[in-house]
C-alpha cells in the first residue's frame, strides 16, 4: 500500500485522443438493470477507444451489475447500450466477441484443461484462423505466462490462473484495433507486486491497439495511478465522473465512509486510508 | 475494425513460447482403442455356449450356412455389435452430459435420465399396453424407444432447469435431483409392476435389470444412426463445449450461443440415452468411466473426449457383456449387474478425488 505507483510512464498514451474526436466506441443511454427486488440505472455514459475507466464503489453497489450491462451479459430493462455504433442488443455474438472482451472474476475452469487451449478459446469466434498458434504462444508471453505452457490449469496456483486468464482474453482482441476490454476486479486476490505487473501488462495491451480499458478496482492507489477516469458507483446509481488525481479524495473518502490522506507530489504519490474519525459515525 | 496483426509484435521482448492447439497422441488412443474393439469383438463372436470354428466365419459368405455361421450371423455378432453400440452411445452421452453440467460426475444413469426413460418405459408396458396395442403393426416398434425418449428428454430439462438456479459448477445439488428422479421412477416402476400381469412383469423386470439379449440386426442398424448423429453433433459441438467449460458468461464472451448450445446437448444426451436404453433397461456406469478413462489419458480436450469416450465406452460394454454371457454358462446375468458392480466402486474413487481436490470443480 506504501509504495507510490508508476505506471503512468511506463505506458503509451497515443491512441486516447485521436479516437475521441469520433464516435465513442461505448455509449449507455439512460439504461437500466432491473433484477428481482432492485433496479440499477439509469446509466448514462460515454467511453471513447483508448480511455482507461476504473469503476470504485462499495460492496453490493452495483458495479459487476454496470459490468455485466456493458458487456451485453445483461440487457437494458429501459434506454439502451451502444458499441461501435450499433445497439448492443442482438448483435451477433461471434460480432462481439470482436469488438469487446471480458476478463471474468472467478476463474474455476472445468475438467483440468490444457492452458493453451483455454487460451485458444479467446479465438473461438474468429473462422478460419490461421494466425492462433502464434498469438496464442505471444498472448501467453503478454500476460507473464510463457512458463505455463502444457500445465493443466486446475493445477495452477490462483496467480497463474489470473495470467492465464489474461491471456485468454489478449488472445482474444489480438489482432482488431479500438475495441473494449472489460475487467472485473480479477487482480484482488494477487499479491502486491503481480497486481502491479498484470495491471502493467493490461494496460500497455490496450494502449497498444487503442482498446478502452474499464475495470471494477478496489485499491484507491491503483485506479488513482493507472486510469484516465473514474466512475463511482453508489446505491445503484453513477454517483460521479471523476478525474483522477488530490481533487478526487474528498469523494472517494465519501464513497467509502473512510479518511484519505494525499502523500507525495503529483507523479509520485500514495494514499493512504484510515478509519473515518468519530465525527463520521452515524 | 481492420486487423493489425503486427500490432504487437514488435513489442514483445519476452520469450514468446512454443504452442501447439492440437490434441497431442489422441490419434493413436484413438487407433488404439478401435484395435481393441476389433479383437473384442472377435473374442465375444468366438466365446459362448455354441463352440465356433474359425471355419465358419467363412461359411458366413457361402449361401448354405453351417450351423456355427448360423450361430454367428443370427446371435453372436448382432449381440456383440449391439452391446457395442449401446456401450458407444451410453459413452458419449455421458461426455457430452458432462460437458453440458461441467462436472465429470454427470453420468445419465445417475442424474436420472435413463431412469426417465425406463420410467416411461413401464408406463407404455402396463398402464398404456392396450393404448400400444391398438396401434398398427408397423408402429409398434417405435413406441418403446418413443417413449423412452420422451421420458429422458423430459428429465434432461428438468435437470437443466435446476442446474440454472443452482450454483454454477455445483454438482451436489444435481445429484440431489437425480436421486429424487430416481426415485420417482422408481416409485412409478414399482406402481406399474404392481399392476401387471405375469407376461408384464417379465418384460419389466428385464428392463431394471439391463440386458443385451433384445439384440438383433434392425435395433444395431437404428443404434447405429443414433450414434452417428450423436457423433456429427459431437464434432460439430466440441469447441464450444470446451468454451462452455470457462463457464457460461465466459462462453458467450468469446462468442457462443450458450442456450442454443445447451438445447442441442440436452436432446443429443436425451436421444443416445434413451436409444441405448430402449432395448436394453438400465445399464449404469459406462456413461461415467468412458469419459472418465479417456480424459485421463489424452486430457480434456472435447475434440478428442467425445469420439474416443463412444469407443472406450463400446470396448467397456463389450467386455462387461461378454463376461455377463460366459460366467455361468448356460445361464447369463443381466449385464448391468456387471457394470455396476466395476462402475460403482470407480464412481466413489472418483467422488474422493474430487473431495481432494476441494473445490469441488474440476
Amino acid at each position: 500500500m506504501n509504495a507510490p505507483y508508476d505506471l503512468t510512464a511506463a505506458v503509451a498514451r497515443a491512441p486516447a485522443e485521436a479516437a475521441a474526436a469520433e464516435a465513442p466506441l461505448l455509449e449507455l443511454r439512460a439504461a437500466t438493470v432491473r433484477v428481482p427486488g432492485r433496479e440499477f440505472g439509469p446509466f448514462d455514459l460515454r467511453l471513447a477507444a483508448g480511455e482507461r475507466v476504473a469503476i470504485l464503489g462499495p460492496s453490493g453497489a452495483g458495479k459487476s451489475t454496470l459490468l455485466k450491462l456493458m458487456a451485453g451479459e445483461r440487457s437494458a430493462a429501459a434506454g439502451s447500450v451502444w458499441l461501435a455504433g450499433a445497439a448492443l442488443n442482438g448483435q451477433p455474438l461471434a460480432r462481439m466477441a470482436r469488438r469487446r472482451a471480458v476478463l471474468p472474476q472467478a476463474h474455476a475452469v472445468a475438467f483440468g484443461m490444457a492452458v493453451e487451449l483455454i487460451v485458444g478459446l479467446g479465438r473461438y469466434a474468429i473462422e478460419p484462423d490461421a494466425q492462433r498458434t502464434r498469438i496464442v504462444a505471444e498472448a501467453l508471453a503478454t500476460a507473464h505466462a510463457a512458463h505455463l505452457v502444457g500445465r493443466r490449469f486446475d493445477t495452477l496456483s490462483g496467480g497463474e490462473q489470473a495470467r492465464v486468464q489474461l491471456a485468454r482474453v489478449m488472445a482474444q482482441l489480438w489482432d482488431v484495433q479500438g475495441a473494449l476490454l472489460l475487467v472485473d476486479e480479477p487482480l484482488a486476490a494477487l499479491d502486491p507486486g503481480l497486481q502491479i505487473e498484470l495491471l502493467e501488462a493490461i494496460t500497455d495491451y490496450a494502449a497498444r491497439r487503442g482498446h478502452a480499458l474499464v475495470a471494477i478496482v478496489h485499491d484507491i492507489n491503483q485506479a488513482l495511478a493507472g486510469f484516465d477516469r473514474l466512475w463511482l458507483v453508489q446505491d445503484g446509481r453513477l454517483a460521479g465522473d471523476l478525474k483522477p488525481g488530490r481533487a478526487a479524495l474528498p469523494r472517494l473518502a465519501e464513497l467509502f465512509g473512510v479518511e484519505l490522506q494525499w502523500v507525495g507530489d503529483a507523479q509520485h504519490f500514495a494514499v493512504a486510508v484510515r478509519r473515518r474519525s468519530t465525527a463520521g459515525a452515524a | 475494425m481492420a486487423a493489425h496483426a503486427e500490432v504487437a509484435g514488435a513489442a514483445v521482448a519476452r520469450a514468446v513460447p512454443a504452442v501447439s492447439t492440437a490434441v497431442p497422441g489422441a490419434w493413436w488412443v484413438g487407433l488404439g482403442l478401435g484395435a481393441a474393439l476389433l479383437l473384442a469383438l472377435l473374442a465375444a463372436a468366438m466365446s459362448g455356449a455354441v463352440a465356433v470354428q474359425w471355419s465358419d466365419w467363412a461359411a458366413l459368405a457361402q449361401a448354405e450356412r453351417s450351423g456355427g455361421a448360423l450361430v454367428l450371423w443370427e446371435l453372436r455378432l448382432p449381440r456383440a455389435l449391439f452391446a457395442a453400440a449401446v456401450g458407444a452411445a451410453l459413452g458419449l452421452a455421458g461426455a457430452l452430459a458432462q460437458g453440458l453440467f461441467r462436472n465429470p460426475l454427470a453420468d445419465p444413469g445417475l442424474l436420472g435420465v435413463t431412469a426417465g426413460a425406463v420410467c416411461a418405459v413401464a408406463l407404455v408396458l402396463t398402464f398404456f399396453a392396450t393404448v400400444a396395442a391398438g396401434l398398427p403393426p408397423a408402429w409398434r416398434p417405435w413406441v418403446l424407444p418413443l417413449a423412452a425418449f420422451g421420458g429422458a428428454l423430459a428429465v434432461c430439462f428438468v435437470l437443466d432447469g435446476v442446474a440454472r438456479w443452482l450454483m454454477p459448477g455445483s454438482i451436489a445439488g444435481l445429484l440431489l435431483t437425480g436421486l429424487a428422479l430416481n426415485a420417482l421412477a422408481g416409485a412409478v416402476v414399482g406402481l406399474s409392476v404392481y399392476v401387471a400381469d405375469d407376461e408384464q412383469l417379465r418384460s419389466l423386470t428385464f428392463w431394471t435389470l439391463g440386458s443385451l439379449a433384445g439384440a438383433s440386426w434392425p435395433v444395431v442398424g437404428l443404434l447405429g444412426l443414433a450414434l452417428a448423429i450423436g457423433l456429427w453433433q459431437g464434432a460439430r459441438l466440441a469447441k464450444a463445449l470446451n468454451a462452455l467449460a470457462l463457464g457460461e458468461s465466459a462462453a458467450a464472451h468469446v462468442g457462443v450461443d450458450v442456450q442454443r448450445l445447451r438445447t442441442r446437448l440436452i436432446v443429443s444426451v436425451a436421444l443416445l440415452a434413451a436409444l441405448a436404453v430402449a432395448w436394453s433397461g438400465l445399464i449404469g456406469f459406462i456413461g461415467l468411466m468412458a469419459p472418465h478413462l479417456v480424459r485421463g489419458v489424452v486430457g480434456a480436450d472435447h475434440r478428442a473426449v467425445l469420439p474416443l469416450s463412444a469407443l472406450a465406452g463400446a470396448l467397456l460394454l463389450l467386455l462387461a457383456d461378454t463376461v455377463a454371457r460366459t460366467v455361468v454358462i448356460p445361464a447369463e446375468l443381466p449385464v448391468g449387474i456387471v457394470t455396476a458392480l466395476i462402475g460403482a466402486p470407480v464412481f466413489m474413487l472418483l467422488l474422493r478425488r474430487m473431495a481432494l481436490r476441494q473445490g469441488g470443480h474440476a
